[in-house]
Protein backbone atom coordinates (compact mmCIF):
# COMPACT_ATOMS: atom_id res chain seq x y z
CA UNK A 1 0.00 0.00 0.00
CA UNK A 2 1.49 3.45 -0.57
CA UNK A 3 0.44 5.24 2.57
CA UNK A 4 1.54 8.73 1.14
CA UNK A 5 -1.68 8.45 -1.34
CA UNK A 6 -4.13 8.08 1.53
CA UNK A 7 -6.51 10.48 2.91
CA UNK A 8 -6.14 11.97 6.17
CA UNK A 9 -8.21 10.99 9.07
CA UNK A 10 -10.24 13.82 8.72
CA UNK A 11 -11.91 12.47 4.87
CA UNK A 12 -12.01 9.01 6.89
CA UNK A 13 -14.45 10.92 8.84
CA UNK A 14 -16.01 12.68 5.99
CA UNK A 15 -16.39 9.28 4.67
CA UNK A 16 -17.85 7.47 7.28
CA UNK A 17 -20.05 10.98 7.97
CA UNK A 18 -21.56 10.41 4.57
CA UNK A 19 -22.23 6.85 5.00
CA UNK A 20 -24.12 7.42 8.23
CA UNK A 21 -26.07 10.32 6.01
CA UNK A 22 -27.12 7.49 3.29
CA UNK A 23 -28.27 5.26 5.96
CA UNK A 24 -30.61 8.51 7.26
CA UNK A 25 -31.67 8.47 3.62
CA UNK A 26 -32.75 5.30 3.88
CA UNK A 27 -34.45 5.36 6.88
CA UNK A 28 -36.67 8.50 5.53
CA UNK A 29 -37.22 6.51 2.05
CA UNK A 30 -38.70 3.01 4.49
CA UNK A 31 -41.30 5.48 6.10
CA UNK A 32 -42.33 7.44 2.18
CA UNK A 33 -44.63 3.93 1.60
CA UNK A 34 -42.89 3.34 -1.41
CA UNK A 35 -44.25 0.27 -3.42
CA UNK A 36 -41.84 -3.25 -1.54
CA UNK A 37 -40.08 -3.05 -5.10
CA UNK A 38 -39.55 0.20 -5.77
CA UNK A 39 -38.13 0.47 -1.55
CA UNK A 40 -36.47 -2.41 -2.22
CA UNK A 41 -34.34 -1.15 -5.22
CA UNK A 42 -33.70 2.02 -4.14
CA UNK A 43 -32.02 0.61 -0.60
CA UNK A 44 -30.20 -2.03 -2.64
CA UNK A 45 -28.74 0.96 -4.74
CA UNK A 46 -28.09 3.13 -1.61
CA UNK A 47 -26.24 -0.27 -0.08
CA UNK A 48 -24.10 -0.69 -3.31
CA UNK A 49 -23.15 2.65 -2.91
CA UNK A 50 -22.14 2.18 0.44
CA UNK A 51 -20.21 -1.02 -0.02
CA UNK A 52 -18.42 0.32 -3.24
CA UNK A 53 -17.32 3.61 -0.76
CA UNK A 54 -16.43 1.59 2.10
CA UNK A 55 -14.71 -1.16 -0.38
CA UNK A 56 -12.70 1.35 -1.96
CA UNK A 57 -11.85 4.24 1.02
CA UNK A 58 -12.12 2.01 4.29
CA UNK A 59 -10.37 -0.92 2.96
CA UNK A 60 -8.22 1.19 1.11
CA UNK A 61 -8.45 -0.97 -2.37
CA UNK A 62 -8.27 2.56 -4.29
CA UNK A 63 -4.53 2.68 -3.09
CA UNK A 64 -3.88 -0.88 -4.04
CA UNK A 65 -2.27 -2.58 -6.89
CA UNK A 66 -5.66 -2.49 -9.69
CA UNK A 67 -4.85 -5.97 -10.21
CA UNK A 68 -6.51 -6.78 -6.99
CA UNK A 69 -9.76 -5.14 -7.33
CA UNK A 70 -9.85 -6.41 -10.98
CA UNK A 71 -9.07 -10.32 -9.62
CA UNK A 72 -11.50 -10.07 -6.69
CA UNK A 73 -14.50 -7.99 -7.92
CA UNK A 74 -15.96 -9.07 -11.59
CA UNK A 75 -15.56 -12.82 -10.08
CA UNK A 76 -17.43 -12.13 -6.66
CA UNK A 77 -20.26 -9.87 -8.69
CA UNK A 78 -20.47 -12.59 -11.10
CA UNK A 79 -21.09 -15.44 -8.40
CA UNK A 80 -23.90 -12.59 -7.02
CA UNK A 81 -25.95 -12.42 -10.27
CA UNK A 82 -25.84 -16.22 -10.66
CA UNK A 83 -27.47 -16.65 -7.16
CA UNK A 84 -30.33 -14.65 -9.11
CA UNK A 85 -31.10 -18.22 -9.88
CA UNK A 86 -33.49 -18.41 -7.49
CA UNK A 87 -36.26 -15.96 -8.23
CA UNK A 88 -38.33 -18.04 -10.89
CA UNK A 89 -39.11 -20.71 -8.11
CA UNK A 90 -40.08 -18.13 -5.45
CA UNK A 91 -42.56 -16.85 -7.77
CA UNK A 92 -43.60 -20.14 -8.24
CA UNK A 93 -43.69 -20.37 -4.78
CA UNK A 94 -45.77 -17.24 -4.22
CA UNK A 95 -48.24 -18.56 -6.85
CA UNK A 96 -48.16 -21.94 -5.51
CA UNK A 97 -49.59 -20.73 -1.68
CA UNK A 98 -51.99 -18.32 -3.22
CA UNK A 99 -53.66 -21.48 -4.83
CA UNK A 100 -52.83 -20.19 -8.42
CA UNK B 1 11.82 -13.68 -15.60
CA UNK B 2 14.55 -11.17 -14.59
CA UNK B 3 16.20 -11.87 -11.07
CA UNK B 4 14.86 -8.63 -10.02
CA UNK B 5 11.42 -10.06 -9.95
CA UNK B 6 12.38 -13.17 -8.02
CA UNK B 7 13.14 -12.94 -3.78
CA UNK B 8 15.26 -15.00 -2.42
CA UNK B 9 13.42 -16.52 0.83
CA UNK B 10 15.78 -16.39 3.61
CA UNK B 11 17.74 -19.25 5.36
CA UNK B 12 15.76 -21.75 2.61
CA UNK B 13 17.40 -20.80 -0.33
CA UNK B 14 13.80 -20.85 -2.17
CA UNK B 15 13.23 -18.68 -5.00
CA UNK B 16 10.07 -17.29 -5.06
CA UNK B 17 7.64 -15.11 -6.74
CA UNK B 18 7.02 -11.49 -5.88
CA UNK B 19 3.24 -11.24 -5.45
CA UNK B 20 1.65 -9.75 -8.47
CA UNK B 21 -0.71 -7.68 -6.30
CA UNK B 22 2.18 -6.57 -4.30
CA UNK B 23 0.48 -6.84 -1.08
CA UNK B 24 1.89 -9.07 1.89
CA UNK B 25 0.42 -13.38 1.88
CA UNK B 26 -1.97 -12.24 5.43
CA UNK B 27 -3.53 -9.14 3.52
CA UNK B 28 -4.11 -11.80 0.02
CA UNK B 29 -5.38 -14.45 2.71
CA UNK B 30 -7.87 -11.62 3.97
CA UNK B 31 -9.13 -10.91 0.90
CA UNK B 32 -9.77 -14.55 -0.54
CA UNK B 33 -11.65 -15.36 3.10
CA UNK B 34 -13.60 -11.74 2.11
CA UNK B 35 -14.58 -12.94 -1.19
CA UNK B 36 -16.18 -16.53 0.29
CA UNK B 37 -17.48 -14.54 3.11
CA UNK B 38 -19.67 -12.43 1.42
CA UNK B 39 -20.73 -14.79 -0.79
CA UNK B 40 -21.52 -16.75 2.39
CA UNK B 41 -23.43 -13.72 3.34
CA UNK B 42 -25.10 -13.28 -0.16
CA UNK B 43 -26.19 -16.85 -0.10
CA UNK B 44 -27.99 -15.90 3.26
CA UNK B 45 -29.45 -13.28 1.87
CA UNK B 46 -30.74 -14.77 -1.03
CA UNK B 47 -32.30 -17.37 1.14
CA UNK B 48 -33.99 -14.67 3.13
CA UNK B 49 -35.16 -12.99 -0.74
CA UNK B 50 -36.49 -16.49 -1.73
CA UNK B 51 -38.32 -17.71 1.21
CA UNK B 52 -40.29 -13.57 1.69
CA UNK B 53 -40.64 -13.52 -2.10
CA UNK B 54 -42.38 -17.44 -1.54
CA UNK B 55 -44.38 -16.20 0.89
CA UNK B 56 -47.83 -14.24 0.53
CA UNK B 57 -47.82 -12.91 4.23
CA UNK B 58 -44.75 -12.41 5.66
CA UNK B 59 -45.91 -9.43 7.37
CA UNK B 60 -43.48 -6.49 9.00
CA UNK B 61 -43.06 -6.97 12.70
CA UNK B 62 -40.80 -4.12 13.02
CA UNK B 63 -41.92 -0.89 15.00
CA UNK B 64 -40.22 3.00 14.57
CA UNK B 65 -38.06 1.61 18.02
CA UNK B 66 -36.42 -1.22 16.46
CA UNK B 67 -35.95 0.68 13.45
CA UNK B 68 -34.35 3.41 16.00
CA UNK B 69 -31.92 0.75 17.58
CA UNK B 70 -30.89 -0.35 14.29
CA UNK B 71 -29.63 3.37 13.67
CA UNK B 72 -28.14 3.36 16.21
CA UNK B 73 -26.19 0.00 15.83
CA UNK B 74 -25.54 1.39 12.30
CA UNK B 75 -23.73 4.30 13.98
CA UNK B 76 -21.78 2.32 16.44
CA UNK B 77 -20.46 0.52 14.17
CA UNK B 78 -19.43 3.14 11.08
CA UNK B 79 -17.82 4.56 14.15
CA UNK B 80 -15.67 1.46 14.74
CA UNK B 81 -14.94 1.49 11.48
CA UNK B 82 -13.41 5.36 11.54
CA UNK B 83 -11.71 4.32 14.93
CA UNK B 84 -9.77 1.14 13.54
CA UNK B 85 -8.88 3.50 10.30
CA UNK B 86 -7.34 5.66 13.26
CA UNK B 87 -5.97 2.41 15.01
CA UNK B 88 -4.31 1.34 11.67
CA UNK B 89 -2.58 4.83 11.31
CA UNK B 90 -1.37 5.18 14.58
CA UNK B 91 0.03 1.50 14.24
CA UNK B 92 2.15 2.85 10.84
CA UNK B 93 3.72 5.64 12.70
CA UNK B 94 4.87 3.53 15.49
CA UNK B 95 2.16 5.18 17.95
CA UNK B 96 2.16 2.22 20.35
CA UNK B 97 -0.24 4.18 23.03
CA UNK B 98 -2.15 5.70 20.81
CA UNK B 99 -2.78 2.51 18.42
CA UNK B 100 -4.16 0.53 21.87
CA UNK B 101 -6.30 3.22 22.93
CA UNK B 102 -7.97 3.46 19.15
CA UNK B 103 -8.20 -0.46 19.19
CA UNK B 104 -9.61 -0.79 22.68
CA UNK B 105 -12.25 1.83 21.67
CA UNK B 106 -13.21 -0.01 18.38
CA UNK B 107 -13.78 -3.20 20.80
CA UNK B 108 -15.82 -1.29 22.88
CA UNK B 109 -18.43 0.08 19.88
CA UNK B 110 -18.22 -3.59 18.92
CA UNK B 111 -19.38 -4.91 22.58
CA UNK B 112 -22.46 -2.20 22.57
CA UNK B 113 -23.18 -3.28 18.86
CA UNK B 114 -23.16 -6.94 19.87
CA UNK B 115 -25.41 -5.33 23.35
CA UNK B 116 -27.90 -3.51 21.33
CA UNK B 117 -27.97 -6.62 18.76
CA UNK B 118 -28.58 -9.33 21.82
CA UNK B 119 -31.62 -6.78 23.48
CA UNK B 120 -33.07 -6.76 20.40
CA UNK B 121 -32.84 -10.47 20.17
CA UNK B 122 -34.42 -10.66 23.72
CA UNK B 123 -37.07 -8.39 23.13
CA UNK B 124 -38.51 -10.58 19.83
CA UNK B 125 -37.90 -13.84 22.04
CA UNK B 126 -39.99 -12.14 25.09
CA UNK B 127 -43.17 -11.16 22.11
CA UNK B 128 -42.40 -14.82 21.13
CA UNK B 129 -40.81 -14.82 17.91
CA UNK B 130 -38.49 -17.95 17.46
CA UNK B 131 -36.76 -19.70 14.50
CA UNK B 132 -39.68 -21.46 13.09
CA UNK B 133 -42.54 -19.93 15.10
CA UNK B 134 -43.97 -16.22 13.95
CA UNK B 135 -46.23 -14.65 17.41
CA UNK B 136 -47.88 -12.20 14.33
CA UNK B 137 -49.56 -15.56 12.55
CA UNK B 138 -47.80 -14.76 9.50
CA UNK B 139 -45.02 -16.49 7.58
CA UNK B 140 -43.24 -18.40 10.04
CA UNK B 141 -39.93 -18.25 8.13
CA UNK B 142 -39.24 -14.58 9.46
CA UNK B 143 -37.85 -15.73 13.01
CA UNK B 144 -35.59 -18.91 10.44
CA UNK B 145 -34.13 -16.01 8.29
CA UNK B 146 -33.70 -13.21 10.68
CA UNK B 147 -32.18 -14.78 13.51
CA UNK B 148 -29.59 -16.67 11.05
CA UNK B 149 -28.42 -13.90 8.91
CA UNK B 150 -28.33 -11.54 11.92
CA UNK B 151 -26.59 -14.16 14.17
CA UNK B 152 -24.32 -14.37 11.27
CA UNK B 153 -23.15 -11.16 11.43
CA UNK B 154 -23.05 -10.57 15.12
CA UNK B 155 -20.97 -14.24 15.02
CA UNK B 156 -18.61 -12.24 12.91
CA UNK B 157 -18.77 -9.03 15.30
CA UNK B 158 -17.86 -11.02 18.49
CA UNK B 159 -15.44 -12.59 16.47
CA UNK B 160 -13.98 -9.40 15.33
CA UNK B 161 -14.04 -8.19 19.07
CA UNK B 162 -12.25 -11.11 19.98
CA UNK B 163 -9.43 -10.89 17.83
CA UNK B 164 -8.61 -7.54 17.87
CA UNK B 165 -7.89 -8.22 21.24
CA UNK B 166 -5.27 -10.84 20.23
CA UNK B 167 -4.17 -8.34 17.77
CA UNK B 168 -3.95 -5.45 20.28
CA UNK B 169 -2.47 -7.79 23.06
CA UNK B 170 0.15 -9.09 20.21
CA UNK B 171 0.69 -5.80 18.79
CA UNK B 172 1.87 -4.12 22.59
CA UNK B 173 4.10 -7.31 23.39
CA UNK B 174 5.42 -6.51 20.21
CA UNK B 175 4.59 -9.91 18.06
CA UNK B 176 2.64 -8.06 16.03
CA UNK B 177 3.25 -5.42 13.61
CA UNK B 178 1.41 -2.52 12.16
CA UNK B 179 0.35 -4.90 9.18
CA UNK B 180 -1.41 -7.35 11.11
CA UNK B 181 -3.32 -4.94 12.68
CA UNK B 182 -4.41 -3.64 9.21
CA UNK B 183 -5.17 -7.16 8.19
CA UNK B 184 -7.60 -7.36 10.61
CA UNK B 185 -9.20 -3.52 9.90
CA UNK B 186 -9.87 -4.99 6.54
CA UNK B 187 -11.88 -8.08 8.24
CA UNK B 188 -13.30 -5.12 10.38
CA UNK B 189 -14.76 -2.99 7.66
CA UNK B 190 -15.93 -5.85 6.22
CA UNK B 191 -17.74 -6.84 8.71
CA UNK B 192 -19.64 -3.37 8.61
CA UNK B 193 -20.27 -3.01 4.85
CA UNK B 194 -22.13 -6.28 5.53
CA UNK B 195 -24.22 -4.68 7.84
CA UNK B 196 -25.10 -2.17 5.51
CA UNK B 197 -26.58 -4.62 3.92
CA UNK B 198 -28.31 -6.78 6.47
CA UNK B 199 -29.86 -3.52 8.31
CA UNK B 200 -31.99 -2.32 5.01
CA UNK B 201 -32.87 -5.95 4.22
CA UNK B 202 -33.85 -7.06 7.54
CA UNK B 203 -34.74 -4.16 9.13
CA UNK B 204 -36.49 -1.58 6.69
CA UNK B 205 -37.89 -3.75 4.44
CA UNK B 206 -39.82 -5.18 7.27
CA UNK B 207 -40.68 -1.80 8.91
CA UNK B 208 -44.42 -1.29 9.73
Amino acid sequence: MSSNQEPGMASYAGIVIGLMIIVVIEVILTYQHLPVRTLLFSLLCLSCVEAFVGIMYLMHVKYESPLLFWTVFPATIFVLVLLNYVWPDAYRMARMSLGK
Amino acid sequence: MSESELTMATGHEVLMEASPYAIEKKKLGMWIFIVSDACTFATFLFGYGYMRVGSHNWGRPFEFSSILNGIVMTFVLLSSSLTMLAAVRATQTGQKASASKWLGLTMLLGTVFAILHLREWLKMIGEGWRLFYNPMGGAAQFGATFFSVTGLHLTHVVSGVIALGFIARGYNQGRYNASHVETAGLYWHFVDLVWMFVFPLMYLMNAR
